[in-house]
């Protein structure tokens, strides 16, 4: 049985439809991306799933549980972790400010991960710990964006465009740390990506989205090679 | 619009081809971050010439410092042989400079008509008495309305006139957005991803709308679709981190190795 | 002279501290939550009446009103977060006035009810009054104590904020209130929390400033707007902001009312104008908070434009045959008196809607032209000529060049900031017929001509017993001219007024001016990006604007025989929102049927009840709850539940809404 499971989702914004039933799966365990242009609905369907928008029609389950129409604040607390577009760091609060926010209080001690054992695994953080998010370079935002999750203890991890405007060096730190938390803290990650070549590198499994509809569904090599879909769908070519 | 010639008269200007739109070293810094840094362009008349780059290579900001929204932080903005650097958006739209946005953008309550008898009526702005302006209903002016018409005809949204922009289809708004940059009846049109979130139909006929309806317009473009711009241009420009990275034709910029690292996010 | 000077200094950081507490609270439900919260004063009275109730009841006292009263307004608080402001989370602020507008009428006429409307008395226990001698000088007990108070609460509230996971949640919702929900945080348990803190620490204020100025119904009104402009002159949404513009204002104001007293009551306002001006996110303010939500303007409606014109044919002629009916049917006052109210007000609401509904310009401020409108006329009458038309005239004449330059300096500021700076400077000249002796004294200098100075206003006495006529300098006077049933003719000079403005501004919104003022409502960057001067086209509509509320407040003197201070009054340009947005915003006629509703519904509940302005209140809050669109989108709403679509809740669309009620 996969973690995620989103079937038939249809979504849209005031008389603007987005989604047009979008079905996908996401085994534990595994790195699955969600590729396509912009404005083609990917965004829409993360934001669906973590329950920032109320879906109009279809089901999302995790770990077994309808959680379609949930609140954030549910499903975060069922081991759902968002990284937004943007990276959304709160520009005013240090580093440690932004991590010991994800924590979950006193109320659930047993779960998630301290904001020191974060920062350990997260070295050029620790060392601008005190620095407000504001000051923080674009790599160094995304970085902790991707640690506040973690000290929110995501199951799994729904990241937007976490490359997005990132020098190519900090692409791959970047993606590094996306390996890492799914190579050696086993956490399960849907990615969102505009730079296909970064996604499938980091994917098992690829999703192409189009006008709101899921239009290929295949492991990452295949769709490497399936370059017709990729002129048709992504319009970047990739070599 | 060619008339408004520059009065103070500045150093390079009369090489042989014109420019109709020419930045020199534009530098936007917001704090610490160099959104745009030293870009300089030269695009002659009816010229295409597309921008691309990385999301965040700067591309918007650029068209924001072109068309007024943003001041900047150095350089200067020079449109149709006058330094236009200091102007507000709407007086250099009166010059001759139109744009369209990301999002598209129309004036969602009123009708697809008023939505371009709206930019039509600004076209001929000058041409009014104060009390006319003030008192004279606006179904009385005949060109405007014709102006209007004719315009709706040719981005073929005669029949739909009497809607709401607001309830259009996704596509349908963005020919309104056209048709409205058309009514303003501009020299330079800049075109912020007009095709983005469309399909592969949609993409098509929307270029071929652009192509047809200003066709002898110079056109400033930024576009994500890479096959498009290749397809379409004159000049290609490949920002990248706020400075230009690469500046050709189509060809030379595709075989470009730095900008095959920069805008292919280094893969191969 | 040393010894008054820190006297001076500790009454000001006396009054300072409780402004302190005041805006404290304010800021910070406006930073977290962008409410603005003029119900915040009523709060304050609210604590000040409940300290009184518990510290004269067997057993209770001043210490244990400290400590009840504010847990008991906290609560107030938590109930009103929770049922009223909860609801409009995500509209532009604008609602939010409506609303607390409405709470300022409910729980000012409760403390009316239980209290009565006499002031009571509360006096300081003995251990905190009297003197303290150091250093030489003499310090009241009483002083020390609202300062010691004030200081422990303020660094309370700053450790709270900046020490605590409470506070990093605050704050981090005030930067990105979307992304704190992303982790997994109940940000709404947050805001009720907020807004029942800052409650409290208005209710301390309120009880530690009875002992010195007493408790009385109109408590709160009096220190809402020095209090708000703490908050916009500190930054909105800034604590530090609160706490250096809070003591500064104090300061500053009572400095001042010793040594430069024409100054006094003014200098605040000058000061806020000023800051605006250089720098329009306040002294440590976030430049973000110009970002406004959404805002409903009310669409056509249910009626097709020729129906919709036969309908108001049909108003004017029953309003202009109305007089037939006076005195047999029902009494020549109801025309004299509501009917011109009605009318004139119609008039004020819809000078307001000309910038509000179509330029997106909220005035806080309109009652200046209204005033200025309304003295300009009295003094012509009452000094140049006594005709009616004239006197209008000048009124309307003085008010455009005035709106323009106030429409210069206020509209590049934007959203929020605009509806403070315009209240800045109505606040400014409200202040005018109390100061003329001073400003005239100001003016007495050899090289300005005489006439420059002012005449006498009266100060709050007012302007009144003029004579004015309907010929230019001679023939009858107004009361002097009935037609029909004890009616007077002034009724249709009124109706005539009223009827002329609303054709013309009909007119001009179907002319391009008008189109070009509606394209700025729906989109306007794109109306700059296809070639419009916004800022000018704002500017204009606000100068004609300004004429047509000068126009109602010229022709409400006149009905009126004369004008007072209450025409320049802040709590009037509360009123003329209140009775747009009631209405429907962004259509010509909405304003107007608001105004009579307004009247009608007051008029009905006069009779029936002395709390009629907590009735009034009631329908308010529900109002902008239920029907944020206002009186005119209620026949749409309900053809469209009952037509029985798919959606139920889809309004009605006018096939050519642009027109949608200038049509031709």
């Amino acid at each position: 049985m996969s973690l995620l499971e989103v079937t038939d989702l249809r979504a849209g914004y005031g008389e603007t439809r987005v989604l047009d039933g979008v079905s996908l799966a996401v085994d534990a365990g595994e790195v699955v991306t969600l590729v396509g242009r912009n404005g083609v609905g990917k965004t829409t369907t993360l934001r669906a799933i973590v329950g920032a928008i109320t879906p109009w029609a279809g089901t999302v389950r995790y770990d077994g549980e309808d959680v379609t129409g949930l609140s954030p604040e549910a499903t975060v607390a069922r081991g759902i972790g968002f990284v937004p577009e943007e990276r959304r760091v709160f520009p005013g609060l240090t580093v440690t400010e932004n991590l010991s926010l994800a924590t979950h209080g006193g109320s659930d001690a047993g779960r998630g991960r301290s904001v020191e054992s974060v920062l350990d695994t997260f070295e050029p953080l620790d060392e601008r710990r005190d620095a407000t998010g504001q000051h923080l370079s674009g790599g160094e935002q995304q970085m902790l964006a991707i640690a506040r999750a973690l000290v929110a203890d995501a199951d799994l991890l729904l990241l937007d465009e976490p490359t997005e405007g990132l020098a190519p060096l900090v692409v791959e730190a970047v993606a590094d740390l996306v390996r890492n938390a799914n190579e050696t803290d086993g956490i399960t990650v849907l990615l969102v990506e505009q730079n296909v070549a970064t996604a499938l590198e980091l994917a098992d499994h690829a999703y192409v989205l189009d006008q709101g509809r899921v239009v290929y569904e295949g492991t990452a090599a295949d769709l490497e090679a399936a370059t017709d879909v990729v002129d048709r769908h992504l319009g970047v070519s990739i070599d | 619009m060619a008339a408004d010639a520059d009065a103070h008269g500045s150093t390079t200007i009369g090489t042989a081809d014109d420019p109709v739109l020419e930045t020199r070293g534009l530098v936007k810094r917001f704090g610490e971050l160099v959104a745009v840094d030293d870009v300089s362009l030269r695009i002659p008349r009816g010229e295409v010439r597309s921008v691309i780059g990385p999301n965040g290579a700067g591309k918007t900001t650029l068209f924001d410092l072109i068309t007024g929204v943003l001041a900047p932080t150095e350089g200067s903005v020079r449109f149709a042989g006058a330094d236009v650097t200091g102007l507000a958006p709407h007086e250099r739209v009166a010059r001759g400079m139109s744009r369209s946005f990301q999002l598209t953008d129309v004036f969602g309550g009123l009708t697809v008509r008023e939505n371009v008898r709206l930019a039509a009526q600004a076209a001929r702005d000058d041409g009014f008495s104060p009390a006319d302006w003030l008192l004279r209903p606006t179904g009385s002016f005949v060109d405007v309305l014709a102006d209007a018409e004719a315009v709706l005809e040719r981005v073929d949204l005669a029949d739909r006139a009497g809607e709401r922009a607001a309830t259009l289809a996704y596509g349908d708004r963005r020919r309104l957005e056209i048709g409205i940059v058309l009514a303003t009846d501009p020299d330079l049109v800049l075109l912020d991803e007009p095709t983005a979130g469309m399909s592969r139909e949609e993409t098509a006929a929307t270029m071929a709308l652009v192509g047809d309806v200003l066709a002898d317009r110079t056109l400033l473009l930024i576009e994500h679709d890479v096959d498009l711009v290749l397809d379409v241009s004159d000049r290609v420009t490949v920002l990248d981190r706020g400075s230009v990275l690469a500046s050709g034709t189509p060809a030379e910029v595709a075989a470009d190795d730095d900008v095959q690292a920069a805008y292919l996010g280094g893969s191969r | 002279m040393a010894s008054a000077l820190v006297e001076q200094l500790l009454n000001g950081l006396t009054i300072g501290m409780v402004y302190v507490l005041l805006a404290a609270g304010l800021s910070v439900v406006f930073g977290v939550m962008d409410v603005i919260n003029f119900a915040h004063g009523e709060l304050f009275a609210l604590g000040a009446y409940f300290g009184y109730a518990v510290a004269t009841v067997d057993g209770g006292g001043f210490w244990a009103a400290l400590v009840v009263a504010p847990l008991a307004v906290a609560v107030v608080g938590a109930a009103i977060e929770r049922y009223t402001v909860r609801p409009l989370y995500g509209r532009n602020p604008l609602y939010h006035i409506l609303l607390t507008f409405g709470l300022v009428l409910v729980l000012k006429d409760g403390i009316e009810l239980v209290w009565g409307p006499r002031p009571k008395e509360l006096s300081a226990p003995a251990v905190i009054s009297g003197t303290v001698e150091a250093f030489g000088f003499t310090y009241p007990r009483y002083s020390l104590f609202v300062i010691g108070i004030g200081a422990v609460l303020a660094a309370g509230t700053w450790l709270a904020l900046n020490h605590t996971r409470y506070g990093l949640v605050i704050r981090a919702g005030s930067m990105d209130r979307e992304m704190v929900t992303y982790l997994g945080i109940d940000i709404d348990r947050y805001y009720t929390l907020v807004f029942a803190f800052g409650a409290a620490l208005a209710a301390i204020a309120g009880l530690v400033l009875a002992p010195r100025n007493g408790v009385d119904p109109g408590m709160g009104d009096s220190v809402i707007i020095p209090a708000f402009v703490v908050v916009v002159l500190g930054g909105l949404g800034s604590f530090r902001g609160a706490v250096v513009g809070g003591l500064g204002v104090g300061v500053v104001q009572t400095v001042m009312r010793s040594y430069v007293p024409v100054l006094e009551g003014l200098v605040v306002f000058l000061l806020m104008i000023g800051v605006l001006l250089v720098r329009p996110q306040g002294l440590f303010g976030d430049p973000e908070f110009e970002e406004a939500g959404d805002l409903f303007t009310a669409s056509g409606g249910v009626l097709t434009d020729a129906r919709r014109r036969q309908l108001g044919v049909a108003v004017v002629a029953l309003l202009a045959l109305a007089p037939l009916g006076s005195g047999v049917l029902y009494s020549p006052f109801l025309l004299n008196s509501l009917f011109v109210t009605v009318l004139t007000w119609a008039l004020f609401a819809l000078s307001l809607d000309f910038v509000m509904g179509y330029a997106g310009l909220v005035s806080l401020g309109h009652v200046l032209f209204y005033g200025v409108g309304a003295y300009v006329t009295v003094l012509v009458v009452m000094h140049a000529v006594p005709s009616v038309v004239l006197a209008l005239l000048v009124g309307v004449a003085i008010c455009l060049p005035l709106a323009w330059v106030i429409g210069q300096l206020s509209i590049r500021v934007a959203g929020v900031y605009f509806a403070m700076i315009t209240l800045g400077f109505a606040e400014l000249f409200a202040q005018i017929p109390n100061k003329v002796t001073q400003i005239n004294a100001l003016l007495a200098t050899p090289w300005l001509p005489t006439w420059l100075r002012l005449p006498a206003l009266r100060g709050n006495r007012g302007l009144f017993g003029i004579d004015p006529v309907y010929g230019l300098t001679g023939g009858p006077g107004v009361g002097a001219v009935q037609v029909v049933g004890g009616v007077d003719l002034l009724y249709y000079v009124v109706l005539a007024a009223v009827v002329g403005s609303y054709l013309l501004a009909r007119r001009l919104m179907q002319a391009p001016f008008g189109s070009v003022l509606q394209g700025i409502r729906e989109a306007e960057q794109r109306a700059e990006f296809v070639g419009y001067d916004v800022t000018a086209y704002k500017r204009r509509a606000f100068v004609v604007s300004g004429g047509l509320a000068g126009l109602a407040g010229g022709l409400q003197a006149l009905a009126d025989g004369g004008v007072s201070t209450s025409y320049l009054a802040w709590i009037q340009s509360g009123k003329v929102i209140v009775m747009t947005m009631l209405g429907g915003m962004g259509t010509l006629y909405g304003p107007m049927l608001g105004a009579g509703a307004f009247f009608g519904v007051k008029e009905f509940l006069l009779p029936v009840t002395e709390q009629w302005q907590g009735v009034l209140g009631v329908l308010f809050v529900l109002f902008v709850i239920f029907v944020p669109e206002g009186l005119v989108s209620i026949p749409a709403t309900v053809q469209a539940r009952f037509a029985g679509g798919p959606s139920g809740g889809t309004p009605v669309e006018e096939p050519d809404p642009v027109d949608r009620e200038v049509g031709d």
